[in-house]
């Protein structure tokens, strides 16, 4: 147990101090997300709809894609020199290597909401009245789920070689079952279910605000543990 | 080139190769492959581009998957107990597998946290000194020539004191000096008690640096033999218009 502990702070603690370093990633994640914000803000206003709607929609987006920018980067620092194979040789569990991993982009994605839910609060002009501990459990669970899929796929797609698109399909593709509760949770908080959407089957699924983060928290405690078992498959060659 | 094969099984036995076979897709690479290799021994394995020299060098190091056979790394099964058989390798490639944003001794503290060495702070010292790194400590890996990267890529290998060292083409891109200091590194290693597999173009340096040679040729081992046993001169010459030969 205290050689996981120590493995898995030496993971952490290099990829941290690297990132630090060579300040990739953060960065182009703000600025992706700022963009992202702008522009969904300009479309609310040309189309009439509702901020209360639009914001939590374009948070998640802002966090779906930056978030996806961080976990390529994961890994691509680990295929510099073939530093994996470094990791690989060394007495280190895959499932340590996944955990690290997976810390230090859920860290990344906290940094990164820290700096964008005050600007899409400010865009949106949005108001939780006095429950920011749910908004903050729900971007927490929202933020668990993108980087245990991420952090997974980004492996496989970085060691296996095939780069490109293939991560933000499979990414995307994977975490709709967890998006859905996720944005809805987000709309009862805002109190602004869209009329549209009230006694449809979506919001008929999802139900309640507490119904919506138990499936997030089902989804996360899927993801984590099923990528957690599958990552040392995915990185045999 | 006559074929001349041996068996080099002893008690001191460190590396045991049995009945490997490997392919990729429907070619085969390697084809029941059976090396023993005692302790302190350099062997250097030999072959043309593409004959699966690096495949069979992988397969020792436990990076890829045998379709068939096994390997023994001092006693231990690569496959049933990574986590004691993982400790007495040491690899280095030609890429220096070492983190260019980290400095050299937050690489090889790195490493041997990894490898759960106790005094790593002491044990990093030493190695910095031993492969000629002192000055260059504090420097990112990232601004470090290709020579004293690969002499950081030799202490990342030898930072948990392996009783093997593979390595891959350790001699590519060096220069006279740097060569002859990993030639001298590599005969401390073996010195000390340590084993040394290596994939190696130059059979000159292969010569000098190593006392067993295995050749390779389309999937099987061809020749094996102790460069004490055999005319060295006449082998390179041999080796030589046998390479051209295949190219």
């Amino acid at each position: 147990m205290k050689y996981f502990w120590l493995s898995f702070k030496a993971i952490f603690v290099k990829d941290i101090v690297t990132e630090l370093r060579a300040k990739q990633v953060l960065p182009t994640m703000i600025v992706l997300g700022m963009l992202i914000v702008w522009i969904l803000r300009i479309a609310s206003e040309t189309a009439s709809i509702s901020t209360a709607v639009m914001g939590p929609t374009a948070l998640w987006i802002a966090l779906l894609f930056s978030g996806l920018l961080a976990q390529e980067r994961s890994f691509a620092t680990e295929q510099q020199q073939d530093c994996i194979y470094g990791l690989l040789l060394a007495p280190v569990d895959a499932e340590t290597i996944y955990l690290s991993k997976l810390f230090v982009n859920v860290v990344m994605l906290c940094i990164f909401e820290i700096i964008i839910v005050p600007v899409v609060f400010l865009c949106f002009r949005l108001s939780v009245q006095n429950r920011w501990l749910a908004l903050i459990g729900v971007l927490m669970l929202g933020n668990l789920g993108i980087s245990s899929v991420g952090t997974l796929f980004s492996a496989v797609v970085q060691l296996t070689r095939t780069r490109g698109s293939l991560l933000s399909i499979v990414v995307l593709v994977v975490l709709m079952p967890m998006m859905i509760p996720a944005t809805f949770a987000l709309l009862i908080l805002f109190g602004d279910v869209p009329d549209e959407l009230v006694g449809s089957g979506a919001i008929i699924f999802v139900g309640s605000f507490e119904t919506a983060v138990g499936y997030m928290i089902a989804f996360d405690a899927i993801f984590v543990v099923a990528c957690w078992l599958l990552f040392g498959l995915a990185i045999k060659e | 080139m006559s074929e001349r094969k041996q068996k080099h099984c002893t008690a001191n036995t460190v590396i045991n190769i049995s009945s490997v076979s490997k392919a990729f897709a429907t070619r085969l690479i390697l084809d029941n492959i059976d090396l023993d290799v005692a302790r302190t021994q350099s062997v250097c394995i030999c072959g043309v581009n593409g004959v699966g020299k690096s495949t069979l060098l992988r397969i020792i190091a436990g990076l890829l998957e045998p379709d068939r056979g096994s390997v023994m790394l001092c006693g231990y099964n690569l496959r049933k107990h990574p986590e004691k058989a993982k400790p007495q390798l040491g690899v280095v490639s030609h890429k220096s597998m070492v983190y260019p944003n980290l400095t050299v001794l937050e690489n090889l503290s790195f490493f041997a946290t990894l490898y759960g060495i106790r005094d790593s702070t002491s044990r990093v010292e030493e190695l910095v000194e031993d492969v000629g790194l002192f000055s260059y400590r504090y420097d990112k890996a990232g601004i470090l020539s290709r020579g004293l990267l690969q002499r950081l890529a030799i202490a990342r290998a030898l930072v948990h004191r392996p009783v093997v060292l593979l390595a891959y083409e350790p001699f590519t891109g060096l220069d006279v000096e740097a060569c002859e200091h990993l030639i001298n590194v590599l005969a401390n290693f073996t010195n000390n008690g340590g084993t040394i597999v290596m994939t190696i173009h130059d059979i000159k340096t292969g010569i000098r640096c190593c006392d067993r040679v295995v050749v390779l040729d389309k999937t099987q081992l061809i020749f094996d033999a102790m460069f004490s046993d055999i005319d060295t001169t006449s082998f390179a010459q041999d080796y030589l218009s046998y390479a051209r030969s295949k190219n």
